[in-house]
């Protein structure tokens, strides 16, 4: 099964909305409890002071996420490099989705964007596997400049959900400014699944296409990660 | 005092302090991106490029822009061979440092290996003087950044007499106190800029005033006698110039923080010796033949502005004052960041109240750590004196590298369990004996006063020991 990586800023009390917690509880999830410290501060001197305190709190999520039934773990780092922590455990736990938590109460119906250049195939087949057999719809998005590859994509991608008994929409933004049209369309949706793309000039100015969306449409951003596969240059963190 | 109840000592510490604190010794895994505890990992963060802005900007400050005046002004145009006998000096101690540091790649680096490998005694005095000896060390590149305030005035045609220099010099350690106490924003990224920008402009002054020395480009200078005070002054310009290559100890300092350490360290301790080795000795090269040793010990702890002026006219002077400004204040940061990390080792160890290494929710920095950092420096700064900062603080690190070497053979021959260096020291065992020895030799050259505020200071330490973590037993305690 997808493992689920969620990211939570622990000691600053950041925690998951019922509708999230509910959305992911048939996944595997690993809790992770990160802690950000300036240079000033020598990680391991941060873990001696708030290690207990990290830990009771992350056990608490664990066990709403179902560790009980095996299905969620936690882990806790103290580090200088949020990004680099996270891509990390998602490397070390194998989970090929993490989440930005948002507010969202039950969650009836997900926007999935197929924009850019993202497995869009691996982002369908997670969606199909997230939903399962439970009531929830789905709005395929893609926005693009071209007309007639893009609507082909989306059908085809549609009829992949529908085949699992997957209430399908679709919705295509032409020639509209990709991430403005994508948080529009948020708007009457409660949660967002997209997929991570290659970093660029313009993620280094704005910030990761995913955290933007997250902050503007408030609720919550599952996001499929990028594989080396996905792209021909290796996706790694390189030298700082 | 009534402390928190001392928590269960970890595997192989043993005994309290007298406030009844134990050493918090947890095991750890290490892999060359996190460090994994018990209960939690810490992300192993800085890159090899990370760890040499950390070794560089630390050492650039005061081997480039403070020393060569006064350097040459005591040893002549051969205060290039004391820089050079610095280098070597300081690599026959970076590499069993870097050994050690592959062995053992935590927070507080010389001290951890010293308290591992030569008991708690060593440790205490160790650890404690790397703390002063930090502090001597931002002091000195702080009232450096002082005259550089005022030649940047100066410069910019505001013309304040050399009396605002310690004024100026305790503003700014005020200021990087609390920047440091309240600042949350990454400043490692920044260094590294600083540094890059720093060489290039290092890189272009000297090529040119290299050229120029040779007799390439321009007119031929006046040849002056190479060594004009003899060869003794060499040597002691050697002890005072030591300041400038106290760096690599910073980047042991951070070794719990770098990523794969067991290639990273080594190479950035070694490397940043080389890089601002080669340096120094060209930076005093072309400075001496600019100008006649006399006149550049009349410019002071600002020469290399005159250098600059004479070799590019006006762009080159304004390019030194702004490198000066730049250097100086990595130099003070660079070691603020080692002096907090140095105390939270001690902290750690029990050798000094838990208390010291409390960090703040609010900031996430360790204020206390701080506050002892900043406090002492703003008083030492006050001094201004120069020459006997450097000349301490290269004292009290000297002891610490002595007994690096010393921890180094120790463990070699009579190697523990847990002993597994990824790095191993070439020539041993004669590298670290000569290190230890250079390094005892080193001290002999200095000035009496120096000696004095340096023993003084360590058998405050020891002192402290015999009073407060007698019963603290660290060594082999991972």
């Amino acid at each position: 099964m997808t493992r689920i990586l969620v990211p939570l800023a622990i000691l600053e009390g950041e925690s998951v909305s019922a509708g999230l917690t509910e959305l992911l509880a048939p996944m595997d999830v690993t809790v992770l409890g990160y802690h950000v410290l300036p240079e000033q501060t020598p990680p391991d001197q941060a873990r001696l002071q708030y290690e207990d305190r990290a830990t009771d709190a992350l056990e608490d999520l664990a066990t709403e996420f179902g560790a009980e039934d095996g299905t969620a773990d936690y882990r806790l780092v103290f580090t200088h490099d949020r990004k680099q922590t996270f891509d990390r455990v998602a490397e070390t736990t194998d989970s090929a989705v993490y989440a930005i938590p948002g507010a969202t109460g039950p969650i009836e119906r997900l926007l999935v964007a197929l924009t850019g250049d993202v497995a869009v195939e691996r982002i369908v087949s997670f969606v199909a596997e997230l939903i399962g057999d439970r009531e929830i719809g789905v709005t395929l998005f893609l926005a693009t400049d071209e007309e007639t590859a893009g609507r082909e994509l989306l059908e085809t991608s549609a009829r992949v959900l529908s085949g699992d008994g997957i209430a399908v929409r679709t919705e295509l933004a032409i020639d509209e400014p990709p991430l403005e049209a994508l948080v529009a369309a948020a708007v009457d949706h409660d949660a967002v699944v997209m997929g991570e793309r290659a970093p660029s000039l313009r993620t280094l100015v704005f910030g990761e296409e995913a955290e933007r969306v997250a902050a503007e449409s408030v609720g919550p951003v599952l996001v499929v990660r990028r594989r080396d596969e996905d792209a021909d240059r290796p996706s790694s963190t390189e030298e700082r | 005092m009534d402390g928190d109840p001392p928590p269960a000592p970890g595997p192989s510490a043993e005994g309290t302090n007298v406030e009844g604190e134990s050493p918090q010794i947890e095991p750890t895994i290490e892999t060359e991106e996190a460090t994994i505890t018990d209960d939690a990992e810490l992300e192993r963060t800085l890159g090899l490029s990370g760890g040499l802005a950390i070794g560089i900007g630390t050492m650039i400050g005061a081997g480039i822009f403070v020393f060569p005046g006064l350097a040459a002004g005591n040893a002549g145009p051969a205060a290039s061979v004391s820089f050079a006998i610095g280098a070597v000096v300081a690599l026959l101690v970076a590499l069993p440092a870097s050994e050690l540091a592959t062995a053992m790649p935590k927070s507080g680096g010389g001290y951890y290996f010293i308290s591992r490998g030569l008991g708690t005694l060593a440790g205490t005095v160790v650890g404690l003087s790397l703390w002063f000896g930090l502090v001597f060390a931002t002091a000195f590149y702080l009232v450096g950044f002082g005259y550089y305030a005022v030649d940047t005035l100066a410069e910019l045609g505001i013309a304040v007499g050399a009396e605002l220099v310690v004024p100026i010099a305790l503003l700014f350690g005020v200021g990087f106190t609390v920047l440091n106490v309240t600042g949350t924003e990454n400043a490692a990224k920044l260094q590294n800029g600083v540094v890059a920008l720093l060489l290039s402009i290092l890189l272009v002054f000297l090529g040119y005033g290299g050229l120029d020395a040779v007799g390439l480009l321009g007119e031929p200078t006046a040849p002056e006698r190479f060594a004009p005070a003899g060869i003794f002054p060499v040597f002691t310009t050697a002890a005072l110039v030591f300041t400038s290559y106290l760096g690599f100890a910073q980047v042991a300092t951070v070794a719990g923080e770098m990523r794969d350490p067991g290639r990273n360290l080594p190479l950035a301790m070694v490397g940043s010796v080389v890089i601002v080795g080669v340096l120094y000795v060209v930076t005093i090269f072309v400075a001496t033949s600019a100008f006649g040793s006399e006149q550049l010990e009349q410019f002071g702890e600002t020469a290399m502005v005159e250098v600059g002026r004479h070799y590019l006219g006006p762009i080159g002077a304004f390019a030194i004052v702004f490198g000066g400004l730049l250097a100086t204040m990595s130099s003070a940061n660079a070691s603020v960041l080692s002096t907090s990390r140095a105390i939270y080792a001690v902290s750690r160890d029990a050798l000094l109240p838990r208390r010291a290494s409390r960090i703040n929710l609010r900031y996430g920095t360790p204020h206390v750590a701080l506050g002892l950092a900043g406090g002492p420096i703003l008083v030492l700064t006050w001094t201004g004196r120069v020459e006997l900062l450097a000349e301490v603080a290269s004292f009290l690190h000297l002891i610490m590298y002595g007994l690096i070497c010393v921890a180094l053979i120790a463990l070699r021959r009579d190697e523990p369990e847990w002993y597994d260096p990824d790095f191993r020291v070439p020539g041993y065992p004669v590298v670290p004996a000569l290190g230890a020895l250079c390094s005892v030799a080193l001290i002999g050259f200095m000035q009496r006063a120096s000696l004095y505020v340096g023993v003084g200071i360590m058998l405050l330490t020891v002192g402290w020991y015999l009073y407060y973590a007698r019963d603290v037993d660290l060594r082999g305690a991972l």
